[in-house]
Formats: C-alpha cells, sequence, structure tokens
C-alpha cells in the first residue's frame, strides 16, 4: 500500500491523492512505533520492514548516498533506536524516522567529503562498465532527472515522489515550513519541466 | 513536454526496482542488533512541559543571581521603563524556550534560534537607545567588563544547565541547538544585568548589555559547531 502525493501538472499546486490510504498508514506505523517503544518484538520487526524499503530509495535517490546506502540504512536504525523516547504517540512517525535519516545522510555526506578533500588519487582508474543490474534503462535514474537542481529542491521532491510523504510530513522532516515546502517542490518542477522540455526539443 | 509527463517521469524513476538484495543484509542486522537491545522506555514529556522548565529557569537564575549581587537596576529604572523591559525580555525568553524545546526531539518543527536572536537583538537595541539616553564615554571600559564578564558568566551556566535538559531528548543538530541554547542563556545574562546593573547610559546597555546576548547567542552556535564536528569526527 503506497499512498501517493503528486503534484498538480497544471498549477504546480499541491495536490494529495490516496489520503485515506495514508491515515490507516499511517495509523499503522502510529501503532507499530508504540509497540516497539514498549518493547514489543513483533511491532519492533514490522517497523523494520515496513519503513526500511521506503528510507532505501530515500538513500538510494541521493548519487552521493547511493554506494553507502546499507550503512546509511543501518546507522539510520541505531540513531532511531536511540532516540525511540522521543516520538510521542498521536505524531507522524514517517517525518520523524526521515528527519533521522536527513541526518545521517548529511553527517556522511559532510565526512565523505572531508575524506574526499584528503585523499590524493595516485593513477587514474580505468573506466567501469555499467552494473548488469536487472533495472529498466529507458527510463532514467532519478539522480539524473533530478542532478540539476539545487540540494534542497532535490530532497523535497524526493521526499514527496520516492517516500510518499505529504508536504506537511515533509515539512516536519527538514525542520521548515509547508510553504517553504510548497515553494520549493514549486520551483523544482517549473526547473525540471524546463530542462525536460528544452531536452525533447533537443532530441 | 506536457507538465503531466514530469509526474510520470519521476513516478516511473521512484518505482525503478532497486538491484536485487540491495538492503537485505543490512534490514538483517539491523533486526538483530534492535531486537537483542529491546526494551521498553517511557516517552519524553510534551514539548510544553520543557519550554516551561526553560522558561522557570531562565527566571529563576537571572533573578536569583541578581537578588544575591543585589537589585539596584530595577531600582533605578522608572516604571514606565520596567513596564517596557521586563514584558519584553519574558516573550523573548518564551520564544527561546520554545526554540530549545524543538531542538529535543526530531521533526518537531523550524529551528527558532537564529530568528530569536536577529528578532531580540533588535528588539533590544530599538528599545534600549529609545528609553535610555547619555552617550558620554567617561569611564566606558572599567564599567563595561564587569557587566559582561557576569552576564556572560551567567549566560554560560545558564547554558550548561539547560544542555543538561535538553540531552534528555535526542539532538539532531547541535549547532542549531546551541544557537537556540545560546540565545535564552543569553537572555538570562540580560535580564540578570538589568535588574542588578545601576547604569542606565545607553552606550553602556547598548555595548555590553546587548553583547551578553549576541556573545552568548554565538558561543552557543560555535559550541555546538565544534560538537557537531567532533560527533562526526568520532563516529
Amino acid at each position: 500500500m503506497k499512498a501517493v502525493t503528486t503534484i498538480s501538472s497544471a498549477t504546480y499546486g499541491v495536490v494529495i491523492v490516496g489520503s485515506e490510504d495514508r491515515a490507516s498508514s499511517s495509523l499503522v506505523l502510529d501503532s507499530l512505533m508504540s509497540g516497539y517503544q514498549q518493547a514489543d518484538e513483533e511491532a519492533a520487526r514490522a517497523l523494520i520492514e515496513k519503513v526500511s524499503p521506503l528510507l532505501l530509495r530515500y538513500f538510494w535517490a541521493h548519487a552521493s548516498h547511493r554506494r553507502f546506502a546499507d550503512d546509511l540504512l543501518q546507522d539510520t536504525w541505531m540513531r532511531v533506536h536511540k532516540a525511540r523516547h522521543t516520538y510521542r504517540r498521536g505524531e507522524p512517525v514517517l517525518p520523524w524516522i526521515f528527519a533521522i535519516a536527513r541526518h545521517v545522510g548529511l553527517d556522511n555526506y559532510r565526512r565523505a567529503r572531508r575524506v574526499e578533500t584528503r585523499e590524493t588519487q595516485v593513477d587514474v582508474l580505468p573506466e567501469t562498465a555499467a552494473s548488469s543490474s536487472n533495472v529498466v534503462r529507458d527510463v532514467p535514474d532519478m539522480d539524473v532527472i533530478l542532478a540539476e537542481l539545487p540540494a534542497s529542491q532535490r530532497e523535497v521532491i524526493v521526499m514527496l515522489k520516492v517516500s510518499g510523504m505529504t508536504i506537511e510530513e515533509v515539512a516536519r522532516a527538514t525542520a521548515s515550513s509547508v510553504g517553504s515546502v510548497k515553494q520549493k517542490a514549486h520551483r523544482a518542477y517549473r526547473k525540471l519541466h524546463n530542462l525536460l522540455t528544452s531536452g525533447v526539443k533537443r532530441q | 513536454m506536457k507538465p503531466d509527463e514530469i509526474d510520470k517521469i519521476l513516478a516511473q524513476a521512484a518505482d525503478r526496482p532497486l538491484p536485487p538484495g540491495t538492503g537485505r543484509v543490512a534490514m538483517e542486522h539491523v533486526e538483530s542488533a534492535i531486537l537483542d537491545d529491546l526494551r521498553p522506555v517511557r516517552p519524553l514529556a510534551p514539548a510544553w512541559v520543557f519550554t516551561v522548565v526553560f522558561a522557570a529557569l531562565f527566571a529563576a537564575i537571572s533573578v536569583g543571581v541578581a537578588s544575591v549581587l543585589g537589585m539596584h537596576g530595577i531600582r533605578a529604572l522608572s516604571p514606565h521603563q520596567r513596564f517596557l523591559i521586563f514584558p519584553a525580555l519574558l516573550a523573548a525568553a518564551w520564544f527561546a524556550a520554545v526554540g530549545c524545546a524543538r531542538e529535543m526531539r526530531p521533526a518537531a518543527g523550524s529551528h527558532l534560534g537564529a530568528l530569536t536572536l536577529i528578532l531580540s537583538a533588535s528588539v533590544f537595541t530599538g528599545l534600549f537607545s529609545l528609553i535610555f539616553h547619555g552617550y558620554s564615554t567617561q569611564n566606558f571600559v572599567p564599567e563595561g567588563v564587569p557587566c559582561l564578564v557576569i552576564g556572560l558568566g551567567v549566560s554560560i551556566s545558564a547554558g550548561l544547565v539547560i544542555i543538561y535538559i535538553l540531552r534528555r531528548g535526542c539532538v539532531m543538530d547541535w549547532s542549531m541547538a546551541g544557537l537556540a541554547v545560546g540565545v535564552l542563556s543569553g537572555l538570562t545574562g540580560l535580564g540578570m544585568l538589568e535588574l542588578d546593573c545601576p547604569n542606565l547610559k545607553a552606550i553602556h546597555v547598548l555595548t555590553w548589555h546587548i553583547t551578553v546576548l549576541v556573545g552568548s547567542g554565538l558561543l552557543g552556535y560555535t559550541g555546538g559547531w565544534v560538537a557537531d564536528y567532533f560527533g562526526r569526527v568520532e563516529s
């Protein structure tokens, strides 16, 4: 059951689709999270299995996080485990977990950048062949599509489109206002529209 | 390209299957690590409880220290000046306390530290310029340094107490949390100075008292940034 948030193509305004699905999904996550706080093994296991694919997709959608996706998933859950007492029943679970995931990603990015600045490449690496995974090749990668967007707009689009969160949830997860998230989504859509349109014209 | 197609492309890209086995091992590790360490936890008190606690700390520390040093400042102020300064201090401290409480849990709302610092520094600069007079620089430094030292000393002590409470939660961004703590503790130092310091020269209050607020905010931010940096290095 995947809750879907779309941004209206005509106006670039925000339209929430599947809000009933989302509400029931949110209730399920809420009760699982409460069970997890009370040391219910089944609830903890179910929560990990329900949320981990969303977290993996979130990390996978950022080119800078992709090769660390598994490590980032583990780091995120370890921090969730340490911080589980700060969740309050009735509040949306996904923004709470994604706020943690976002910081894990940011920390990883800063750490990786610091390491890269101290590294010296001793030789030119040979070009490697593309991975032979069974991914569909006619659809471009999310990070290829979003590469031209500023990081803040990219993050909003990934949370909306990949993680299926609402505007309000994204605002909570990114510690910003609903207006700011709407503005970033609107600008991102306008930019994507221009980029994709010019791409089609060139072809 | 029609705008509809952007949605379609993004949805298709988002729905692309991940390479098989991605995250499987990580999920197994996570499950075993979490299940091994599973024990009940008591949820943190609501944010308003911590807001009240932080605001009470502001009042208790500033009044407590000023009563030890002497309430010379409040006696020197006219009723009109008291009516303008103390409600503004309380309002700013409440706002800063909300900002500190927000830093204690993930996804609790936008950061308020920077906004509180800018607003309170502007409001108090404007307010003090309006209600105080006197720009003579006679004894400017000898009279000012004790205020700065005592004000920052109170701020740092208040900041340490606030950080102790803040650690009961889970701070995501120590730079922003440090800024929020710095502003609230700076307001505590400023409040104490307004109660204690009888020097009502505009140049004295604008320079040394406001510096306590701004300096404490910047000190908090720097401390938080250092904590974040070394936290990353250690991990």
